[in-house]
């Protein structure tokens, strides 16, 4: 009896240690991973420094479920290597998504994409006649950066001799009219949606 | 000969758009290499369903401006009663001062080498507050204009809104 006991305890620790070395080349190999095929290609790929999935799957699971918070969709994901099902089932199974720590920081790109692309499929139908103003002119990122917009005011009227000033000037002027109106509807909406505080 | 008289005043014209630009319109040749195309924006006027709105459009002058107006073509979506469904706008400053083959325009409404690129924004300016159904160059807007001036204003609103991307 006894030396089946000492058996059992002998196999026991030399297999934990083995656990612990296979999951020790385990965790290194995940990690080691990306980092390494990064090192090699450093360009274009390095901003998205082991980010394990893509902003469709995020797209794809914050369209099932608008409830969930990005980050933490994304949190999701990347620990499970972009498996979109794995994400999909742990939500399905109620244990819910752990918050993302703060040190996870995906691009921004990620975080902005979709939230815009997916609230509006129902207008898009009537729109690809005509590009809005603001895809026209190609002002989306001045559209995104409104805080810093506000500083500029737009250029004065003025007339210069050089060709490319003007040509500039004119630019600036269309585009500061586009984002002012939109700016100015916001802020109606904002008003009109907020109810009057008293 | 003709075409370089067009180009001088188009130039002129550019020039003082640029340096006295009249409230709530931008205007200026594409590429300063073609005179002849513009783009403009005009700002919706306040107190009209167009209030708010930023509407862009293209002008084609001929060869032969100032004698012959220019084309005039709005390039987003507008609904009004006489812009065309193509976006071609029709009033009278931009018809020739020859022909008025419907006879209820008078010669000082129609274009003349004394117009300028200015009074035509203008003009349209105050056509989208005051549209002209007589000759509806959008029927179907115009028949909304006169019978159901609600769903009119309803649909200019909505399409100001998407056009800024709201």
């Amino acid at each position: 009896m006894s030396s089946s006991l000492d058996e059992e305890a002998s196999i026991s620790i030399p297999s934990l240690a083995f656990v612990a070395v296979l999951g020790y080349f385990i965790y290194r190999y995940f990690l080691s991973g990306p980092r390494s095929r990064t090192d090699g290609s450093q360009t274009s790929s390095s901003r998205n420094t082991g980010l394990r999935f893509t902003p469709a799957q995020v797209d794809q699971i914050a369209q099932m479920f608008p409830q969930l918070n990005r980050r933490d969709i994304m949190w999701d994901l990347h620990r499970n290597r972009g498996s979109v099902q794995a994400t999909t089932e742990r939500v399905l199974m109620g244990r819910g998504l752990d918050p993302a720590p703060p040190s996870f920081q995906p691009p921004v790109s990620f975080l902005t994409t979709s939230s815009e692309p997916t609230s509006p499929p129902s207008t898009t139908s009537a729109k690809p006649v005509t590009p809005d103003l603001i895809t026209r002119y190609n002002l989306q990122s001045k559209v995104n950066s409104k805080g810093k917009e506000k500083e500029e005011d737009s250029p004065p009227p003025g007339w210069t001799s050089n060709k490319d000033a003007r040509q500039k000037m004119l630019q600036r002027r269309r585009e500061e009219m586009i984002l002012a109106a939109r700016r100015k509807l916001q802020e109606k909406d904002a008003v009109g949606a907020a109810p009057p505080l008293t | 000969m003709t075409s370089n008289v067009a180009s001088k005043r188009l130039f002129q014209e550019y020039k003082s758009l640029l340096t006295n630009p009249p409230e709530g319109i931008s205007a200026g040749p594409v590429n300063e290499d073609d005179l002849f195309i513009w783009e403009a924006l005009i700002q919706g006027p306040e107190g009209t369903p167009y209030e708010g709105g930023i509407f862009p459009a293209e002008l084609r002058f001929p060869k032969d401006y100032p004698l012959n107006p220019p084309k005039m073509k709005f390039l987003g979506e507008i609904w009004h009663p006489n812009v065309y469904t193509n976006g071609e706008v029709c009033i009278s400053i931009l018809h020739p001062p020859g022909d008025d083959p419907n006879h209820y325009e008078s010669a000082s409404e129609r274009w003349s080498p004394i117009q300028s690129v200015e009074k035509i924004l203008i003009s349209v300016m105050s056509m989208l507050a005051e549209p002209n159904d007589e000759s509806p160059a959008n029927v179907e807007a115009a028949k909304m204009w006169r019978d159901r001036r609600l769903e009119f204003e309803k649909k200019v609103r909505e399409g100001v809104r998407r056009s800024l991307g709201l």
